[in-house]
């Protein structure tokens, strides 16, 4: 595919790899060593050249190791290109811009076959229109973020208050920040789910604040903004979540952050006739499941009285039969199972766990 | 307990981009500016530190530099606007600020990064009212010459600014202008 000439498949100045900078200042060092460079819009791409790759014929191996950070559109070896003696140069075209960028993060300066990859951004194969859907896709990223900012801080200040004691929601949180967070370059957001409660950016420093999240962890995740956000956040709700314990019962929960989030819909790549390996297929399926459940386990009524415990059960889906009266008699039957299983458990007498909750309405509890 | 809480994480984010701000206001060494300057201009890229950078008007700074003499120095700069310029509150800052005109002068740098963060920027601000700015006959003569650019990455950007941001009359216009006039700014090296 590469048409020489033209400056695509032509060695490009920026991928020359530049001088690890040595000389920064002890709170700004990252943790790896890393050159002194400015990333825009411009410089990402959904392609990425992987350099340094041995000649070994091990194409294979090579797309399914990067395949395991997002589903691949295209890829292929590019023969023109300026390669050091017995490697390759590789074209790896990922489906979204954040696959590609997390397997950069995780894929450069790796070895591989006993070589060290390079793996970077390869914007100069974008089409016209690629380029301009890249453009756009941080417009809206970005016009959702910053309206959505809001409604982040808000979450957050609620959270510690309402999950204090619950374990499981406390793992669960920070993974769905990341959701909400890896998504964003999508637009399937709810403009309904607008958050009722204002962001007051706050300047107060005293010392013991600033006793904040363990040193060099801090600074290691401060040193890439945009990537590293989720182990900071899981960072800071441990270190936050038990000194916040007691408030926990005397302040009143609110359900409606964490079901918003949750309800927002998570990106399904439909790759079909793509290149995926079966590993990669796993994980998705695995993740895809983990993710259902989490809307099952915390699902909320929040307009409902009753208590809940326990896992909620999967409604039966409503099928549409393609005629009225098919329709018509499978709602019936559909009423029916419903009477039927909700009398069931009340005739056979319930937990006794159920009954001495029953007079104060308590909290559902969450498991 | 209200100072419980507030956030650690965006307190002690507020301090550090302080930290660097002063650092870069303090330091006489070139090279300390140049990767403070850096380090702002990537932490421009996410959104959650906009408010930060609006309180320590990183802006300004950004704009600043974009008059220094130090090529390296202009190009973190117009990086960083590029990064942070999309949020209405920034763009509507920069426009305020007369930002447009120094990022024109950008386009005719000769380092790459510093063209191409030019270009976005320029698409990223341009708004009703400021269409005129971003899109005055120069700059479109400018793209004209981008597009046919051996280089990709600008040409393909050119192009976009081109059928996107203006209209086929301006381009037109354009077209006819630099038929007339054999000299032009130069293409940035590669």
């Amino acid at each position: 595919m590469a048409a020489p000439g033209d400056g695509v498949g032509g060695f490009c100045k920026h991928h020359a790899q530049q001088g690890v900078c040595d000389s920064r200042a002890k709170y700004r060092e990252g943790r790896r060593p890393r050159a002194v460079k400015v990333y825009t819009v411009n410089l990402e791409s959904r392609y990425l050249l992987i350099q340094g790759v041995p000649a070994l014929g091990v194409m294979k191996e090579l797309v399914q190791q990067f395949a395991l950070y997002g589903a691949i559109e295209e890829y292929n070896a590019l023969d023109e290109y300026p390669a050091e003696q017995f490697t390759e140069v590789y074209l790896i075209k990922f489906q979204k811009l954040q696959s590609a960028r997390i397997a950069k993060r995780k894929m450069d300066e790796r070895s591989f076959f006993g070589s060290l990859l390079h793996v970077c951004y390869a914007p100069e194969f974008e089409t016209v229109q690629e380029t301009r859907e890249k453009l756009q896709d941080r417009r809206k990223y970005i016009a959702k973020a910053t309206s959505n900012r809001v409604l982040f801080i808000a979450k957050k200040i609620q959270e510690p208050k309402k999950t204090a004691s619950k374990n499981l929601e406390r793992c669960f949180q920070p993974e769905t920040l990341g959701v909400s967070a890896a998504d964003a370059s999508t637009s399937n957001w709810d403009p309904s789910a607008r958050c009722p409660y204002p962001y007051k950016p706050s300047c107060e420093f005293s010392s013991r604040n600033t006793a904040c999240p363990s040193g060099d962890h801090f600074q290691s995740a401060m040193a890439f903004p945009q990537y590293v956000n989720n182990s900071a956040e899981t960072s800071e709700y441990n270190s936050q979540s038990k000194p916040l314990t007691n408030s926990a019962q005397e302040r009143g929960r609110t359900n409606s952050p964490v079901s918003l989030v949750l309800q927002r819909k998570v990106p399904s790549d439909n790759g079909i006739g793509r290149f995926m390996p079966r590993t990669t297929q796993l994980q998705e399926r695995k993740r895809k499941r983990d993710q259902s459940n989490q809307i099952a386990f915390i699902g909320t009524d929040s307009d409902s009285s009753e208590i809940i415990i326990g896992p909620r059960l999967p409604e039966i889906p409503k099928v549409d039969m393609d005629d009225d009266s098919l329709n018509t008699s499978a709602s019936l039957i559909r009423n029916k199972l419903n009477k039927v299983s909700v009398t069931v458990p009340k005739t056979s007498g319930e937990k006794p766990e159920d009954s001495q909750t029953k007079p104060p309405i308590k909290q559902r509890r969450r498991i | 307990m209200s100072q419980k809480q507030q956030d650690p994480l965006d307190l002690g984010r507020l301090e550090y981009l302080q930290a660097l701000v002063t650092e870069f206001q303090v330091t006489e060494s070139l090279e300390a500016k140049e990767q403070v300057l850096a380090n702002l201009a990537n932490f421009a890229y996410d959104p959650k530190n906009y408010e930060y950078l609006r309180q320590l008007q990183v802006l300004d700074l950004f704009l600043d530099m974009l008059t220094e003499d130090n090529e390296t120095l202009v190009e973190f700069a117009v990086g960083g606007l590029c990064n942070l310029c999309l949020d209405k509150t920034n763009k509507d800052y920069i426009l305020a600020a007369d930002g447009v005109a120094p990022v024109i002068n950008c386009l005719s740098s000769s380092n790459e990064e510093t063209v191409m963060s030019a270009v976005t920027t320029l698409m990223y601000l341009t708004m009703p009212q400021s269409r005129q700015q971003t899109t005055a006959l120069p700059v479109v003569e400018c793209m004209l010459r981008f597009s046919l650019s051996a280089n990709r990455r600008l040409s393909n950007l050119a192009k976009v600014f081109l059928e996107d941001y203006c209209s086929p009359e301006q381009v037109e216009e354009a077209r006819n202008l630099s038929k007339h006039t054999a000299v032009g700014i130069p293409l940035p090296k590669d």
